[in-house]
């Protein structure tokens, strides 16, 4: 059976692309599945750090695609996770170097040694976004409850369904607490204006900034609610359509549910 | 024979229904006009005879008594009945022409609106000769332009043009009305404040401006008298 190539994508940077990636294909990974990461952001590459793999990099994806290596060697083998590998981005060229056509013939041969591929996408809608699009059978669009965010999202989806990709969406950062006080839109509005499937939602957790930093894999650290997320998120992606998308809510303590339960304060 | 065809045409003299009506220029010498009418009327023979005679002279003021004195010279001449100016209609803007009723009007009207079904995203442009007719929403970031009117089924978040170029009397309605921007025939209306009511809201031009209103409230096409092809 041949491996499915999804690209994760969201126009805006800083959105979470990268963790994302890194997160859904170890929890891919954690279900048994064989999975391949691929950084395309070409010369600025990120998700080696966020998996703490950078101290290990020989080749690169631009040496695999142009055949100066094997994917064998290109590819990563996370320690701490079987069956993930990660192909990095090269960090002295430019995303120029690759074309679109290159990259659908390389993940031709992706296909057969992987059951999933995931693509990093850089921000933008220029090459590396092209390059990245060019192979993908599937997309998913990283957002976050900002409208700039959402505008940016809302033209990459139209560039994908130009392509005839039906992307899905993740909502990434969720406070569910400025959701409430009416600060922040909720993804109900996010889902309204973009009108695609939703694949999860994600709330605002500081062990997103521990994750990235030590390089430990965030669905790895039990006590994380993203880390659970996105696990929920790899199951959905892996055909179990029965899972419920769990919506963040506000946490509060024992002592104010126990005070909300006898009508004392908030 | 110039001459004569140009003065010709200067006196006219037409049967109408129970008289004859006179056209002439009173700003044409006395005598010459005298010679004129005497040659035509000589023809009418007696016809002539107690006639209604209307004389227009144009819209040229104080020619009342070269009117009366052509009265009295025809009736001393020929005998007719009776000579009367003719008035033109003060304030007759008003058309009572009978207008086709639209219902069981045979003729077809064939319209360019053009009609779109589905979400218009950030980065789409969508541009329409003639009236553009949207079946679904209007994202922010989107440029939808029209020759005419603009009808959005769904939210307009987008920019919307209509009228383009030129027509103020474009309207621009949709179901939920945010605007980036819209501008109607050259006019622009930026930074419109955002209403929270959740109604048809519709966009037009009042003395060159842009006017926002509730479509249901203001009913603007409720007064027509008639129903007309926009």
């Amino acid at each position: 059976m041949e491996g499915k190539v999804i690209v994760v994508t969201s126009g805006k940077g800083g959105v979470g692309k990268t963790t994302a990636t890194a997160s859904i294909g170890a929890a891919l990974a954690l279900e048994g599945k064989q999975v391949a990461v691929v950084d395309m952001d070409i010369g600025l590459r990120n998700l080696d750090v966020v998996m703490g793999l950078e101290n290990r990099i020989v080749f690169t994806v631009v040496d695999a695609v142009r055949g100066k290596c094997k994917i064998k060697q290109a590819a990563i083998k996370d320690r701490r996770i079987d069956n993930l590998y990660l192909i990095p981005a090269s960090q002295s060229d430019n995303k120029d170097i690759l074309t679109p056509d290159m990259m659908v013939r390389f993940c031709k041969e992706l296909r057969k040694e992987f059951d999933y591929i995931l693509l990093d996408c850089p921000a933008g809608i220029e090459r590396g976004f092209e390059n990245s699009v060019a192979p993908a059978d599937e997309a998913i669009i990283i957002c976050t409850p900002e409208v700039s965010s959402v505008r940016d999202a809302d033209r990459v989806i139209g560039l994908l369904y130009a392509k005839s990709i039906a992307p899905k969406l993740i909502v990434n950062r969720i406070v569910p607490e400025m959701v409430e006080n009416g600060d922040m839109l909720s993804h109900e509005d996010v889902v309204e204006v973009l009108s695609i499937e939703l694949l999860g939602l994600i709330r605002m957790d500081t062990n997103v900034v521990i994750s990235t930093n030590t390089g430990m894999p965030l669905v790895l650290l039990k006590e994380s609610e993203a880390g659970k997320a996105f696990r929920r998120i790899a199951m959905r992606l892996n055909g179990q359509k029965n899972i419920p998308i769990e919506i963040p809510q506000v946490q509060r303590s024992f002592w104010k549910k126990i005070g909300q339960k006898i009508g004392i304060g908030r | 024979m110039d001459n004569i065809l140009k003065e010709k045409s200067q006196i006219r003299l037409k049967g109408v229904k129970d008289g004859f009506w006179v056209t002439l220029d009173p700003t044409l010498p006395k005598e010459f006009i005298e010679n004129e009418l005497t040659r035509l009327f000589n023809q009418l023979e007696h016809l002539a005879f107690n006639s209604k005679v209307i004389i227009d002279a144009g819209n040229i003021e104080n020619n009342e008594n070269i009117l009366e004195a052509i009265g009295i010279f025809l009736k001393d001449k020929f005998k007719v009945g009776s000579v009367s100016a003719h008035h033109k209609e003060h304030g007759g803007t008003e058309d009572f022409s009978r207008k086709p009723d639209m219902a069981t009007l045979r003729r077809q009207h064939y319209n360019d609106a053009t009609v779109i079904a589905g979400r218009i995203r950030s980065g789409q442009n969508i541009t329409a000769k003639k009236h553009l007719i949207i079946l679904g929403d209007v994202n922010p970031g989107s440029v939808i332009v029209a020759g005419g009117d603009i009808l959005i089924m769904g939210n307009l978040g987008g920019t919307a043009l209509a009228g383009q170029p030129g027509n103020q009397e474009s309207i621009i309605i949709a179901i939920g009305f945010k605007p980036i921007q819209i501008q109607i025939g050259g006019i622009i209306a930026a930074g419109l404040p955002s209403s929270s009511q959740h109604s048809i809201e519709y966009a037009h031009v009042e003395n060159g401006v842009i006017v926002v209103e509730d479509y249901v409230k203001a009913n603007p096409f409720g007064r027509l008298t008639w129903p007309v092809v926009r």
